[in-house]
């Protein structure tokens, strides 16, 4: 019998019901009474200044019952405390094609569109940047005034002796990595709706990733207190990041429903999500590795340039994780990064799933994998060769509890036949490995503070249901479904017995959000400690029933029982009455705060990247190339993933999967295709995420490291397994065909030059030692 | 996105229709599956007053031996339904290939092959909502004077992106209109007009109702090559329809080549039966063939694949095409089975 009886086991997640039967309600299913359709007036020039708005001929539209623009509220906002530069409809500059101008509330969409045509703009032009590294040398037109140059920020980071580092290296390799902007394509469309209550207080649904944050920024934009705002995330059909800040709509939709005294709802169309975006920026990686004869990494130095858009979002938090997190995967001792996060006329971007890291990690596995070939080694063995020695801290201050990379390396190289099929296959098949890492939550909040990150409430009356009242954000990837299990184990009893109330600012405590894979360790942690205090409670006046003490108590399968004699026992519900006896219905809390020694260094910017816990995974990618056309069909992808614990093996599976998957997307095909600041794809058709014909078997392995600090010993899953599906394919084309792209997505038409190329060169080579040959001869 | 207001009409017949047509003239517009016309009047590239639901008109759905022995099928026959017919997948596997290629499941039980060979041409300057449109101030074919594909000319290049026309251009298949005065039948090739504004000769009062398949052709060899990221739902970059009638001698008695998505219309590669009837395989043959291919097909900036990428992949498929009808390459799957 395993130690626990619910952790571990592959229950199907909570919400499944709701979902497959069409019943649960995403924001866009609310309707109320009197219910208008908000619109957005979107800018059609990429950088101006607003001379005039008119919209007196749109507020003459018998159906329209409110016009607002930027006067409406003008307190800017952000997530972060340092980049409050946006409101959600401008005050006096356009930023990019897709900016925010001005809403209406009519009562058909119809109407409401037909009044937005009706609202004369007039703009001054401004210069506009596209460019990253132009807009870094830009004089005049600043996007923002207090951002010289363009550049939102840049940090500058060494760590060891970088030129010692090098002059151990017998191989160095430089290169130019340049990867696509992609956005995360949630199935659901972002979508609010506001109400303001007979008492004045507002409600508002929303999809959102971060209810508290929405919360805190709506009373702080509208100026009222936090307690007359109540926000409720409903069911949300993903985020990837997409909806981790406050996003225009969610303080739009407000505004109009105050102007309209009737509730307003706005849902975006496919087009909008991709300009409130949010998304990966385009990233320019000048990478330089050496290795030592032995195969060892013995100096790293990274430039790199993000393209971050017109605003500064989370900029200065991806830009620092892609230097952070050059860390704590492998031992680098001597490490160099310098980051520029640079603002463009384009949307803004964000976090997306596997935030900061994912293509400084296709640049850093490529390198690996060109860098094995040079010292001939096996790309694998290079990997091995490169471990760190874990608990330990790593010289930019992460600290690293928990390793499974080892073991996920092994386990790759083993299930997808390596070392028969590396470098042994055909011409135009080829596999591929790399690997990649994940923090479990930040160690630091957006918002400095020293409270807790997260709490969890719990609740047993008399019909001894346990109700949890959490504030993490089911968002798809399982937050309820793990809470549950975790008090379920806890407290001995089934699963069903549970219920959860989640996500609602007036009923359930603070929780930071569903972002940075934070929810299983710290929202886990937090209702284990709820859980381990309410069991607390039930033990106590059980102890007493049966005269023992709490200790020789245990709980299983909806009973309480004497340690040392089983058959002593009652049934859960009557332990939960002679608990109630004793305390009145029962309440328990836990929190969550990481531990101070895993907070991070002191140099500046070292608050990103530290976490009390990082997840590992490896993968193998095999691929058929098609020299012909330079297609590339990728067989089957080999996922190991370290989670430290699966609570539930099914859900962590969907997780891994599910990255390998989004991660195949942006290697392959998935790209933002710009013209002078216009996206030229804003549809589901034209920017292509994988259906499930591009989708390989993808095969996932579970490692457990067993954490010492998460929750049963868990971590994180829903994102580290994202970053290595790319550099595997890119090693696979590599290994297949012998070119090397660098550049994402890896798109036919690059292979297929590459290859020509590498033909041509090849031919000349050839010639050249014939004709050497001749002439020795 | 809303869809405009306008008012429907459901006629039970042919007639019905011709004359609601004849009526609104350009003001009204033919409705099938939908595929096509309803994302386009979410994005306001119509706006018509009428909206003509043909879908309830019983003569022209099924697929009927005629007594000459040639196919009729009707043009509101969907795609699966096509896919689904024996004696057209035997007779003419061409069109299984081609039709197997389009969209995905969803769409082709929705799509029509009627609806297929009318569809609106293609690009990335105007298959765009009506903001995005405007605020780039149109294009030649919509609302605008700048072709930003051709800028300076006064030709719109939009691409002619259905998959079914190359596929029965191969097989010289004919259609039926119905207009006010009867039908009318017309070879499938004098149908598009390689005008990206004006893409098919079908006047404001007329109604595409069958596509008639030729005994001649029924029993060739035939596969259709399509150019594409996603292996389900994307239109074509570039298509390749190839068809062959080859005796046991490996010799070719005829033979069709014909290109789609290239062009502002589907278009047979001339040269094709005169250089290939009475030949054997050769590889310069096939190159000739794929040289004059390249010829044909013009693919300009009107996707986000690059010209020569898809020209490449015209010489690529031509070749492939050919080498199988010929035998000397194993018959290509299809991708969406």
């Amino acid at each position: 019998m395993s130690a626990y009886s619910i952790i571990g086991r592959p229950l199907p997640m909570t919400d499944s019901p709701a979902k497959v039967s069409g019943l649960g309600r995403y924001a866009d299913d609310i309707s109320v009474p009197g219910m208008l359709v908000g619109k957005i007036l979107h800018s059609p020039v990429p950088h101006a200044r607003i001379k005039k708005i008119d919209s007196s001929k749109a507020e003459g539209l018998p159906e329209v019952k409110a016009v607002a623009t930027g006067r409406d509220a003008q307190r800017p906002y952000g997530i972060l405390p340092i980049g409050h530069d946006e409101n959600a409809l401008a005050t006096d500059k356009v930023r990019y094609i897709g900016d925010n101008v001005a809403a209406v509330a009519a009562t058909t969409e119809e109407a409401a569109e037909r009044a937005l045509e009706l609202i004369e703009v007039e703009y001054e032009p401004l210069t506009a940047w596209f460019d990253p590294l132009e807009a870094m040398k830009a004089e005049e037109d600043w996007i923002h005034e207090g951002r010289p140059h363009n550049i939102e920020k840049e940090y500058h980071h060494e760590f060891g002796n970088l030129e010692e580092g090098f002059s151990q290296a017998a191989f160095v390799q430089e290169e130019r990595f340049y990867a696509a902007e992609v956005n995360h394509a949630a199935m659901e469309p972002h979508s609010t709706l506001a109400i303001w209550q007979p008492d004045a207080r507002l409600t508002v649904y929303s999809s959102t990733q971060v209810p508290y944050y929405l919360h805190r920024t709506i009373s702080d934009v509208l100026e009222m207190p936090m307690s007359e705002v109540r926000v409720i995330k409903p069911m949300v059909g993903g985020g990837f990041g997409g909806k981790s800040e406050v996003i225009p709509l969610e303080i739009i939709a407000p505004i109009l429903a105050k102007k309209a005294k009737r509730p307003v709802k706005i849902t975006y169309t496919r087009e909008e999500v991709f300009y409130a975006h949010r998304g990966r920026p385009i990233t320019l990686v000048d990478l330089k590795v050496g290795l030592t004869r032995e195969g060892k990494i013995s100096a790293v130095a990274a430039r790199v340039v993000q393209d971050g858009g017109a605003y500064c979002g989370y900029g200065p938090v991806t830009v620092l994780y892609s230097g952070a997190l050059l860390g704590a995967i492998y031992d680098i001792r001597n490490l160099k990064f310098d980051g520029y996060r640079v603002l463009t006329n384009k949307p803004a971007c964000g976090a997306m799933r596997g935030h900061g890291t994912v293509n400084v990690r296709f640049a850093f596995e490529s390198m690996l994998d060109m860098l094995a070939a040079a010292a001939a080694l096996d790309p694998a063995e290079v990997r091995r060769r490169n471990l760190l020695q874990a608990p330990c801290v790593t010289v930019n201050g992460l600290r690293v509890t928990s390793y499974g990379l080892p073991e996920c390396i092994e386990k790759v190289v083993e299930r997808s036949g390596w070392l028969e099929k590396k470098g042994k296959l055909p011409y135009g098949r080829g596999i591929g490995i790399a690997c990649s890492h994940y923090v479990s939550g930040a160690a630091n909040p957006i918002i400095r503070s020293n409270m807790p990150h997260t709490t969890v409430n719990m609740k047993i009356d008399r019909d001894a249901g346990v109700t949890i009242f959490t504030g993490a954000s089911e968002i798809g990837q399982g937050s309820d479904t793990m809470q549950v299990q975790i008090a379920a184990e806890v407290l001995g009893v089934r699963p069903e017995r549970i219920k959860l109330v989640a996500a609602d600012t007036d009923l359930t405590p603070v929780d930071l959000g569903s972002y940075s894979s934070r929810v299983t360790f710290m929202a886990g942690n937090a209702c284990l400690e709820a859980a381990k205090n309410m069991r607390a409670q039930i033990f106590e006046a059980v102890a007493k029933k049966f005269g023992c003490i709490p200790d020789e108590l245990e709980s299983r399968d909806d009973a309480v029982f004497y340690r040392y004699k089983p058959a002593q026992r009652i049934a859960f519900d009557e332990a939960v009455r002679c608990a109630i006896d004793f305390h009145g219905t029962l309440v328990a809390r836990g929190t969550y705060a990481p531990p101070d020694e895993s907070r991070g260094g002191q140099h500046k910017g070292a608050g990103v990247g530290p976490s009390p816990s990082y997840s590992y995974a490896a993968q193998t990618a095999e691929v058929s190339v098609d020299p012909e056309t330079g297609e590339v069909t990728i067989h089957r992808v080999v996922a190991a993933h370290d989670c430290g614990k699966a609570l539930n093996p099914v859900t962590v599976d969907g997780q891994v999967i599910g990255s390998v998957y989004m991660g195949l997307g942006q290697a392959m095909q998935e790209e933002m295709l710009w013209h002078e600041g216009r996206l030229m794809n804003p549809s589901l058709l034209e920017y292509r995420i994988p259906t499930t014909l591009e989708t390989p078997q993808i095969d996932s392995i579970i490692v457990e490291s067993e954490d010492p600090e998460g929750p049963f010993g868990a971590k994180e899953a829903g994102e580290g397994s994202l970053a290595a599906a790319i550099p595997a394919v890119a090693n696979a084309i590599s290994d297949a065909v012998g070119v090397r792209i660098t550049s994402l997505p890896l798109t036919p038409e690059k292979i297929l030059e590459a290859i020509r190329e590498k033909q041509k060169q090849d031919r000349e080579k050839n010639a050249a030692t014939r004709s050497e040959k001749r002439g020795a001869r | 996105m809303s869809l405009p207001a306008m008012r429907v009409v459901r006629p039970r017949t042919v007639e019905d229709a011709v004359r609601v047509l004849a009526a609104h003239g350009p003001e009204a517009m033919i409705l099938a599956g939908g595929t096509d016309v309803v994302p386009n009047l979410q994005m306001r590239l119509f706006a018509p007053r009428v909206l003509l639901d043909i879908k309830g008109i019983g003569s022209l759905r099924g697929v009927v031996r005629q007594p000459d022995e040639t196919i009729r099928v009707g043009a509101l026959t969907t795609l699966t339904q096509l896919l689904a017919t024996e004696s057209l997948r035997l007779r003419y596997p061409v069109i299984s290939s081609a039709v197997r290629s389009i969209a995905g499941p969803l769409q082709r039980n929705m799509g029509t092959l009627g609806g297929n060979l009318c569809l609106e041409t293609r690009c990335r300057w105007y298959n765009q909502s009506d903001f995005w449109r405007k605020s780039l101030g149109g294009c030649l074919k919509k609302e605008g004077t700048i072709c930003h594909v051709a800028p300076g000319g006064d030709r719109c290049w939009a691409v002619w992106s259905g998959d079914c026309a190359p596929a029965l251009l191969t097989l010289d298949a004919e259609i039926e209109i119905a207009g006010p005065n009867g039908n009318r039948r017309l070879a499938l090739s004098s149908f598009y007009r390689n005008d990206g504004i004006n893409r098919i000769a079908l006047g404001g009062d007329e109604l595409l109702a069958a596509v008639v398949l030729p005994p001649r052709t029924a029993g060739w060899r035939g596969v259709y090559h399509k150019l594409r990221i996603r292996n389900s739902i994307d239109y074509p970059l570039a298509g390749v329809a190839v068809v062959m009638n080859v005796d046991e001698q490996g010799v070719c008695r005829d033979a069709r080549v014909a290109l789609g998505a290239v062009n502002p219309a589907p278009v047979l590669v001339k040269q094709a039966a005169d250089w290939l009837i009475g030949k054997k395989y050769s590889p310069e043959l096939v190159e000739r063939l794929v040289h004059a291919a390249i010829q044909t097909g013009k693919p300009l900036t009107t996707s986000a694949s690059s010209p020569v990428y898809r020209r490449e992949m015209l010489r690529v498929f031509t070749r492939r095409a050919l080498e199988e009808m010929w035998g000397m390459r194993p018959r290509t799957p299809n991708g969406n089975d």
